[in-house]
């Protein structure tokens, strides 16, 4: 199983625009290519704390923050996934550093 | 996927009706249960129809059904997350073995003081809160608390039912002594001191719903990893409700802070109006914050490390494979120790022993989001203050920094510093009679308290002006 993460945030927010069903969509989309989650394990995750710009999803340990995810962006999100696409910058870059950078700390335990 | 049954008494999907000796043990419970809530519930609101979320199911496609009820007829009800059939333990020293679905004798005592610790935090809150409504800011507010109320009901009954299943007549009289054990009682109180004070005012509450809640979140995710697969899934479960109720209180304190500069930008005081001063605001945030630090234990435990290695108590989503050694057996925790002679030096700790440190990290790093969320919400309103939150070596009364003076930054200071200085950084009664004097009960739809600003929407796509509470 790989170490590779990608978190779908399922807080209050990013929830109510929809994020249960982003998440159940990039899940089927991966699970197309990578069935046993040995590319990538497609979690959900409490809050990112980056609301104003859900629905966000983040990528580990390729430190990939997207934000204003939405349905017509998975297959993009998918292919890079795979290793058939670049990021996709466009959802790249629209939260504050620091918010970003406290779920990378947590990611990047020591432990 | 398990099957979900509505009809029963006791709403669930743990197959209720094919295990009668239970069945009929948590419908003995039930009415003492429901005899509690009245006599120590919510105050005075029991008759009136509450525009409230009930839980109906763990799969996809909607766990959850808005409507109208009366809060003793609320459907407390006993639901399970599915989980894989073929789980394996992942994590501590019997890693890679089958999950556990009874309990191993060895660790029976250990699993109940944890299920009933727990457990004993759910009513305590409902207690604590019981006075609150008659001062709620607006009905979407008195709703918010009566949905925490019901939801916390609800997550006793999931330890309940753990303590029926699995841990015979022990785990009935445990059961009973959660309605024996009252917030604030003298001669039988809650078992965790933060449970045993009143919340009689809604910046405590949103405060409590931030920080206390937020603590047990974090215990829940790290009993959700458990060895013990009923726990796991029980609150694994429990954590999607309880993802509102932090969500009410990170709200409520953002709404109270975005109120207070929505004054001072047209150039007024908010202690002229009726507002929270944000420095006030600020002494709340203090001690709520290292309160509920506290509540994560020693951060050098053997408890911890023996949880760990049990399998019973994971680090926080330690399934998710995000740690380097899932057995934590070679690495060692720095923490930061006061010393004898007044210094902070650095110690090495096993990691298993760090359990709780490390738990407390993830707390920390979601707090530190939280205020940098509120800061962002005062800068966009023109306001140079900024909350920060406490060091957690600040006013700790558990753990290492236990009988030593640190100051919110987190530096040793002397008794005669903190006598001088604590009233800057903790509230006082003066903080305390103010606030109280702020609490304005406001029922008209659409309408808040001037202490607080309306939030940007409703539970349920509903308009802020939505009826929640229909009173009689």
């Amino acid at each position: 199983m790989s170490n590779r993460l990608c978190y779908v945030c399922e807080g209050g927010d990013c929830t109510e625009k929809g994020s249960g069903d982003i998440h159940d969509k990039l899940k089927d989309l991966v699970a197309q290519f990578d069935p046993d989650e040995e590319k990538i394990k497609i979690r959900r995750y409490p809050c990112f704390g980056a609301c104003e710009q859900g629905i966000n999803v983040t990528l580990f340990p390729d430190k990939i923050f997207y934000s204003e995810v939405t349905e017509a962006d998975l297959p993009a999100i998918a292919a890079h996934i795979k290793g058939d696409g670049e990021p996709v910058t466009k959802l790249t870059g629209k939260c504050e550093p620091d918010v970003e950078q406290i779920i990378w700390d947590m990611l990047d335990s020591p432990y | 996927m398990s099957t979900v049954d509505l009809e029963a008494k006791i709403p669930n999907n743990v197959g209720l009706r094919d295990n009668k000796r239970l069945m009929r043990a948590l419908e003995k419970w039930q009415p003492q249960f429901i005899d509690w809530w009245k006599e120590l519930g919510p105050s005075d609101f029991n008759g009136h129809d509450i525009y409230l979320r009930t839980a109906v199911g763990v799969g996809k496609g909607g766990w959850a059904h808005f409507d109208y009820v009366k809060m003793p007829d609320y459907r407390w009800g006993i639901f399970l997350a599915d989980a894989p059939e073929d789980r394996k333990i992942h994590f501590g020293d019997s890693m890679g073995e089958p999950v556990w679905n009874e309990v191993p004798g060895e660790f029976r005592n250990r699993l109940r003081r944890l299920i009933v610790t727990q457990g004993d935090t759910e009513p305590a809150s409902v207690e604590q809160q019981r006075m609150l409504g008659h001062t709620a800011p607006s009905l979407h507010d008195l709703r918010s608390l009566c949905q925490v109320n019901v939801e916390e009901g609800r997550h006793l009954w999931a330890m309940v039912y753990l303590l029926h299943t699995h841990f015979g007549g022990d785990g009935r009289e445990e059961a009973e002594a959660m309605l024996e054990r009252h917030s604030g009682d003298d001669d039988n109180p809650r078992i965790l001191e933060a449970f045993n004070y009143p919340i009689d005012n809604w910046v405590d509450f949103f405060c409590f719903t931030t920080f206390t809640d937020r603590d047990g979140k974090y215990q829940l995710a790290s009993l959700a990893e458990s060895s013990f697969d009923p726990l796991a899934r029980t609150t694994q479960f429990m954590l999607t409700e309880e993802a509102y109720h932090m969500q009410t209180g990170e709200n409520g304190i953002g709404r109270i802070a975005r109120r207070s500069a929505e004054i001072m930008k047209e150039g007024r005081d908010p202690a002229a109006e009726g507002a929270i001063p944000l420095p006030m605001l600020q002494r709340y945030i203090n001690h709520w914050a290292s309160a509920s630090m506290d509540l994560f234990g020693g951060e050098d435990s053997t408890n911890a490390a023996e949880s760990f290695a049990g399998g019973l108590k994971g680090r926080y989503r330690e399934s998710d494979g995000i740690y380097k050694d899932p057995k934590a057996l070679q690495q060692f925790y720095k923490l930061e120790v006061p010393n004898d002679d007044g210094q902070v030096v650095e110690k090495e700790v096993p990691l298993r022993r760090a359990m709780n440190a490390v738990l407390l990290d993830a707390y920390v790093a979601d707090c530190t989001r939280i205020v940098a969320r509120w800061n962002r919400d005062l800068k966009a309103h023109e306001c140079d203050f900024q909350f920060k939150l406490p060091n957690r070596k600040f006013n700790r009364h558990q753990g290492v920094y236990a009988g030593f003076r640190f100051n919110p930054q987190g530096e040793i200071i002397d008794e005669a510093t903190w006598t001088h200085e604590h009233k800057n950084w903790l509230p006082s009664q003066a903080d305390r009679d103010y606030v109280k004097s702020c609490m304005k009960a406001c029922y008209e739809p659409g309408k808040f308290a001037n202490y607080i600003a309306p939030p940007t929407k409703g539970p349920n796509d509903t308009p802020i002006d939505f009826e929640y509470v229909k009173f009689h």
